[in-house]
């Protein structure tokens, strides 16, 4: 099986490679130094409030992806690790004063804690089991945690009102926020695209794509699916910290309910799931809806939010699975498809 | 021995697809086995591969007893297999499908994707391995099924039907391959349907029928034994013509 690589497809395949990283670098750049200075472009208390919020959305949204777009493992309860995460702040600092912050690493620890329990049994079945396991343990915790007095039962638990000190992450205004879950994200994002490159990230492709191939290849399906579980939900638990820090109070409802979940399965599978940037679109697209339809409507903003996110579905699965990236590829890309089916005319 | 299977059997609800089947394959050999339809053949497989376990009976390769291992265990100890219906990454491209087969012995994504472009430059999809792979047609796909198992490194390959469905050119052109494919060193099972196939690939072959091997031996004195032309509905097995009309 070892013959030389013949010169020619090898480097031209380096050279592609190389061009291709080059041009999603500028991309990357360009998106960045417009993130920086959206909070000056966008004046006011309630866009920067927005701006945060889809930076949130963008982390939770990406973190979901890992094991939802790339692997393919759907899940409809990341609210159970988001609520991990948003909960441990609080319960830290009602129960020991302590500093939110310090909350963030036992989130992460619980959520992958949680993770382990639903995916230890269920990734050892193909199928639909794990996205069932995991609406019914999401549920479960959050009936659970709204019957528990510790946990502040259905009244939740409030965050520090003013800064002691830097860890309690409580800032006036939402800029700071927006800056600190933008440093998270390009964090995530990072992590994100080295795995998307190295074998994790093909492994996972090859999950999805189809799990017996998979494994006759030599795939540890079940460990690799474990694995992407655990990333996506320890970020996934950042995400619920970091919300808990800004909000500065956390209940069932907005740590634990289905919402939170839906809302992360719909901002990617909106943008496109299983690709870098698809979150991220999702995210500029649907929260800025939201919150607006919240400022319009009041409490009745949930109940657009819920009628918004059942059309997007509907939407998404009769007309593009892959979402607003997958039509925008599909737009671009037929001149270059034409060519490239002609090619494979003559190959094969 | 490279690969033994002791006294195999396979039930599903009481049916008895395979029944107590012995045979060995030695390293560097080709083995073909036939069988009509519904014989056990793609269950035998299926039991060789690890994607089944047997309800009884060893298999054994290389000496280790594998009968209950995961399918990626036994890619990982050298046996790569095909798909009858080519289980395709059909959203990646061409390149990134046989990169998930090298990525089993280069962990790095460099050294996996030049061992991936050598082993498309061998199969002879160079030229198409940045095209999406669900432009690939049925041809197409059987040749990236076998370029995608090869790159996992194997010393021994278990085809299952891939060539089935090929016109009689592109099966010329995939006899070559496979026969490339042997003179490096691997080693050979093959499930097929087309006799043109197996008559001229094979060394040595095992009839199956109601899920027993009921001959075995060189192909050209086993296609004639009577029991195997009964099996065959009582036609001949040996191609009538140049082109090869196969008893399919």
């Amino acid at each position: 099986m070892t013959r030389p690589a013949g010169a020619g497809p090898a480097s031209r395949d380096a050279l592609a490679h190389a061009v291709g990283l080059r041009r999603s670098g500028w991309r990357w750049t360009i998106l960045a130094a417009a993130a920086l200075a959206a909070p000056l472009l966008l004046q006011g208390a309630f866009y920067h409030r927005v701006l945060a919020l889809v930076v949130l959305a963008a982390i939770s949204a990406s973190a979901w992806n890992i094991l939802g777009g790339y692997a393919g493992q759907i899940s409809f309860g990341h609210a159970m690790f988001f609520g991990a995460g948003a909960y441990m702040p609080a319960f830290v600092y009602t129960h020991w004063h302590a500093a939110p912050a310090l909350g963030l690493p036992l989130g992460v620890a619980l959520s992958l804690a949680i993770a382990a329990v639903v995916g230890v049994p269920t990734f050892r079945l193909q199928g639909h089991y794990f996205s069932m396991a995991t609406i019914a343990v999401a549920e479960l915790i959050r009936i659970l945690v709204s019957n528990w007095p510790l946990l502040g039962a259905a009244v939740g638990l409030q965050g520090p009102a003013t800064a002691r000190t830097v860890w309690d992450l409580t800032f006036r205004g939402s800029v700071t926020y927006y800056y600190l879950f933008l440093a998270v994200l390009a964090v995530l994002l990072g992590v994100t695209a080295w795995m998307e490159r190295s074998r994790m990230g093909y492994y996972l492709r090859a999950i999805r794509a189809g799990e017996r191939a998979a494994r006759s290849l030599g795939v540890p399906a079940r460990r690799y699916k474990l694995h992407a579980l655990m990333l996506s939900a320890a970020f996934t638990a950042v995400a619920g910290s970091l919300y808990v820090v800004m909000i500065g109070f956390i209940d069932p409802d907005s740590g634990l309910g289905i919402l939170i979940s839906v809302e992360m399965v719909i901002v990617t599978a909106l943008g496109g799931a299983g690709t870098l940037f698809g979150p991220l679109l999702g995210a500029a697209i649907l929260i800025p809806l939201q919150q607006t339809a919240n400022a319009l409507f009041g409490g009745g903003g949930t109940g657009f939010t819920y009628i918004f996110y059942g059309g997007v579905i509907v939407l998404l699965c009769r007309f593009e699975p892959g979402g607003l990236l997958a039509i925008w590829h599909d737009r671009v890309a037929p001149a270059f498809r034409r060519r490239s089916a002609s090619a494979v005319r003559h190959a094969a | 021995m490279l690969l033994e299977a002791q006294a195999v059997s396979k039930a599903f609800d009481g049916f008895l697809a395979v029944r107590g089947v012995n045979f060995e394959v030695a390293a560097g050999e080709i083995v073909g086995i036939i069988g009509p339809n519904g014989a056990g053949k793609s269950t035998l497989f299926n039991c060789l591969a690890g994607e089944a376990s047997p309800t009884a009976g060893r298999v054994r390769f290389d000496g280790a007893d594998v009968t209950t291992a995961t399918p990626e265990a036994h890619a990982r100890m050298g046996m790569a297999r095909t798909f009858q219906i080519p289980a395709t990454f059909t959203d990646v491209t061409i390149l990134d499908n046989v990169m998930v087969g090298a990525f089993l012995r280069h962990p790095h994504a460099a050294e996996a994707r030049a061992a991936a472009t050598r082993v498309l430059d061998f199969a002879g999809l160079a030229g198409v391995a940045h095209l999406r792979a669900a432009t690939l047609g049925t041809p197409g796909r059987k040749r990236l099924e076998i370029a995608r198992a090869l790159a996992t490194e194997p010393r021994l390959l278990l085809l299952d039907e891939a060539l089935a469905g090929l016109t009689p050119a592109e099966i010329q052109r995939a006899i070559e391959l496979v026969r490339e494919i042997h003179r490096r060193g691997v080693t050979l099972v093959i499930v097929e349907h087309v006799m043109e196939v197996i008559l001229a690939l094979a060394q040595r072959i095992i009839v199956l029928n109601h899920g027993e091997v009921i001959a075995s031996g060189a192909p050209d004195a086993v296609v004639d034994l009577p029991e195997v032309v009964e099996a065959y509905l009582g036609r001949s097995l040996t191609p009538r013509g140049p082109a090869g009309a196969g008893a399919c």
